[in-house]
């Protein structure tokens, strides 16, 4: 089970991070283009899914 | 001053001393000779598609759970570890099919090759290999988006018998080679590898090349066992002893792409930091070496000392560069703002902090 939730900043702006669950493991993916974690959010959210809002 | 070039002692120069190989840096190919495992310190692991197993080393697979992945200590004369695969269910291949152990190379250390270009330097892959199945296995070496690739293959003899190949080609006059940060070569070592990726051996065209026309698919033999060291790929017309790094070189390049920061010790402290409410501290981790891009971090059954231990709970929202990361770590309570406290490991020697940032 993959689930990805946004981050926020301490400003409460969204953050250039998103948080990975999968696996009862947490990770938490920069946005850098170069990151082949975030190249797979990417292409995940391009498949039409949207991640879990901050709260 | 004289120097004697001897074909099976190398350079000897006139002060006695003798250069057996070449200049260091001569080996594209990082942990080739299978020593550094920082994920599973050589565990057997079953592992799913495009999953790092020993460090540099990723698989391919089409279907999961048909072979394991271990380093182990069987090696020929000159090395001391290979990385082997275990056939766990038989396979009969499908045209889409693929089974295969993967080496990314990053664009900036293959950028010299020029490939892509009307002069492309000749390579040449070496290794060893020993396998539990004779026949004529295959390969591939291709680009970042896989539209140029080169197959090859290469015949085992003897079975459970560490045997030596080498294939030697000319680059790509074309197609698109990156040369910085992304993907700049792959190598695949393949296992068992469809008809749609299977291509004929010596000359570059479209791709994905993952195999050999016509190669031996090892998961068509259950057990079967199949094992790699001493891998090079050099710029060269033929191949040239293997490049033997200390371990803390080899590991330091491995570091690029993937840390972990280990405990071995009950409390081992990861970084320092700064109590901002009851329940987060906000810490600095400098990483071991400048990594590739940002990385991906995790971490397992850390915590947080304050002169008593605190479980981590969650991580926050972290600011992930390339050198160094600043980090929240959220606990459930019992944190006083203002003071300062260490992230370490939870009374667990297992416990660790890891950031990828493999290709």
């Amino acid at each position: 089970m993959i689930k990805y939730k946004k981050l926020l900043n301490f400003d409460g702006t969204e953050a250039d991070c998103i948080k990975l669950v999968k696996d009862n493991q947490e990770y938490i993916i920069p946005f850098s283009p170069d990151n082949t974690d975030y190249q797979e959010y990417l292409e995940w959210v391009a498949e039409g899914n949207t991640p879990e809002e901050a709260k | 001053m004289s120097v004697a070039i001897n074909g099976t002692n190398g350079i000897t120069y006139n002060d006695g001393s003798l250069q057996p190989s070449a200049p260091v840096g001569k080996n594209l190919i990082i942990n080739g000779n299978m020593t550094i495992d920082q994920r599973n310190s050589g565990s057997v692991t079953t592992p799913g598609n495009n999953i790092y197993t020993l460090d540099r080393w990723q698989t391919g697979l089409s279907q999961s759970s048909k072979y394991s992945v271990q380093q182990v200590v069987d090696a020929p004369s000159g090395f001391y570890n290979s990385i082997k695969a275990t056939v766990l269910a038989t396979v009969s291949l499908g045209a889409t099919d693929y089974f295969m152990l993967k080496h990314k190379i990053e664009g900036y250390n293959v950028a010299d090759l020029n490939f892509g270009t009307a002069s492309p330097e000749t390579i040449t892959l070496s290794f060893w290999v020993k396998s539990s199945v004779t026949g004529t296995f295959g390969g591939g070496i291709q680009n970042s988006s896989e539209a140029r690739g080169y197959a090859f293959n290469y015949t085992i003899s003897s079975a459970s018998t560490w045997e030596y190949k080498t294939v030697t080609l000319t680059g790509d006059t074309t197609g698109t080679w990156d040369k910085t940060t992304g993907t700049g070569l792959w190598l695949n070592l393949a296992l068992g590898v469809g008809t749609t990726y299977s291509k004929t051996v010596g000359s570059w065209g479209a791709g994905p090349v993952l195999g050999a026309t016509g190669a031996t698919n090892l998961l068509a033999t259950g057990s079967a066992t199949i094992q790699f060291t001493g891998v090079q790929l050099e710029v060269n017309t033929t191949a040239t002893p293997f490049e033997h790094l200390q371990y803390g070189q080899q590991l330091a390049l491995c570091q690029r792409y993937y840390q972990r920061f280990v405990s071995d010790a009950s409390y081992t402290a990861f970084a320092t930091g700064l109590c901002t409410t009851t329940t987060q501290m906000i810490c600095a981790l400098k990483y071991t070496t400048t990594m590739r891009a940002s990385p991906t971090l995790t971490q397992s059954n850390t915590g947080i000392n304050i002169q008593s231990q605190i479980a981590t709970a969650s991580i926050g929202t972290s600011y992930l560069g390339k050198d160094s990361a600043f980090i929240p770590v959220n606990v459930s309570s019992g944190l006083t703002a203002g003071n300062a406290g260490l992230w370490n490991a939870n009374n667990n020697a297992a416990a660790y902090v890891e950031l990828n940032s493999e290709l």
